[in-house]
């Protein structure tokens, strides 16, 4: 549920890492800390437990692109992925704008994949949402283990809805695929939230007059990229 | 969960005056609204230097969410209010609606009585600018299209 907010003229979204336990969900997010410019993140919050588990969540805020004057946020949380913690994973869902679902490759984690990947589902379902209202990408975890299924296989089993969505082969402790799997849901995001406006302004017949006004006011503001 | 109505110029400030006057009767410090999935909608007053308001409501959203879940659990929908006490900063939280919760924070310059009194006017007030923006969308232009979007690059981050 993205936030518009034209007095700070930012708009927020909310992407929920998920997967089954010890897939890297905060491998991602750490990495991607290490990575973005430091006026452009803010600090990466790990609720754990004493051994590094993910107790509650993760938290990672982000200022990306401008468009159109628009400030654009990110807020990267990632959910405990250990099977007790399912109430806590509801809670960090609430309100979610997009999905990664992190897989671990290694063939014997694919039950879990699958378990984790209808936990998802079910979750959502909870919300009274589905994946096909939530955009989400598949980003198979990984890829550097000896005894990790091909892609092949993992698009099988969990890249098989009726619309097939983007995937990426990662390694995330090192950072392959890591951008790609983020630039990738960033965008689906903010594609569906300008046709989504776009709808409504059709729907409306263009009678607005606030975003007129704004957008005279700051167009052509270029987009900045915040990444070292 | 319902969607969160856009804030335009006019809400934003009809939220930050709720927001200011609350602060100056209750003499706390700082105060954020923030949707129960932690994203922040409206903060006024003075957060402490090296806070980052985008996470202490991510954190109070998973706190008062665990907290409803507690609730819950022995028969009650939820507490109206959470409050953490510290040696030198307190937080209360309340809830405004369903969707959203109210987050202060304050020192020993003043008293939980008094933030509890005026918070919930507060929260009243807030509700009823909720309620109304939601039941009269404003009508908006979009922000920007598939072609703004295009031409930011294919790149979000970097």
């Amino acid at each position: 549920m993205s936030i518009i907010n034209y007095a700070n003229k930012e708009i927020q979204f909310k992407i929920v890492f998920y997967g089954p336990a010890l897939c890297g969900k905060t491998t991602n997010l750490a990495y991607i800390h290490t990575q973005v410019h430091d006026t452009h993140k803010g600090e990466l919050v790990s609720l754990a437990t004493a051994a590094d588990r993910t107790l509650f969540f993760d938290f990672l805020p982000l200022n990306a692109v401008v468009i159109q004057g628009f400030k654009t946020k990110f807020q990267l949380y990632t959910v405990p992925g250990q099977v007790l913690y399912n109430a806590t994973r509801q809670l960090v869902l609430r309100s979610v704008d997009g999905v990664v679902f992190v897989a671990d490759s290694q063939w014997e984690k694919m039950e879990e994949n699958i378990e984790s990947f209808q936990n998802l589902q079910d979750n959502l379902a909870r919300q009274g949402t589905t994946l096909d209202h939530v955009p989400y990408v598949l980003q198979y975890n990984k890829r550097d283990m000896p005894n990790v299924a091909p892609a092949h296989y993992l698009e099988f089993i969990l890249n098989n809805r009726k619309t097939r969505v983007p995937s990426f082969e990662a390694v995330a402790t090192s950072g392959q695929g890591v951008f790609n799997t983020l630039n990738t849901i960033s965008r689906l995001l903010l594609r569906k939230f300008a046709r989504e406006m776009e709808q409504q302004a059709a729907n409306k017949g263009h009678r607005g007059t606030e975003s007129a006004s704004a957008r005279t006011a700051l167009s052509g503001i270029a987009a900045a990229t915040i990444r070292r | 969960m319902q969607a969160m109505p856009i804030l335009t110029l006019q809400a934003a400030g009809d939220l930050l005056k709720a927001l200011e006057d609350f602060l100056e009767k209750s003499e706390a410090n700082f105060c954020l609204i923030i949707d129960r999935g932690g994203n922040l909608i409206s903060q006024q007053g003075q957060i402490p230097e090296g806070a980052d308001a985008s996470i202490v409501g991510a954190l109070a959203a998973g706190s008062f969410a665990a907290t409803r879940e507690l609730a819950l659990r022995i028969g009650e929908p939820e507490f109206s209010a959470l409050f953490q006490q510290g040696a030198n900063f307190s937080i209360l939280i309340n809830a405004v609606d369903e969707d959203v919760i109210l987050v202060t924070a304050f020192t020993t310059q003043t008293t939980v009585g008094l933030v509890r009194f005026y918070s919930a006017r507060a929260v009243k007030r807030i509700a009823n600018l909720l309620a109304d923006l939601r039941a009269n969308p404003p009508e908006v232009e979009p922000l920007f299209t598939e072609r703004d979007l295009a031409s930011a690059g294919n790149r979000i981050f970097g």
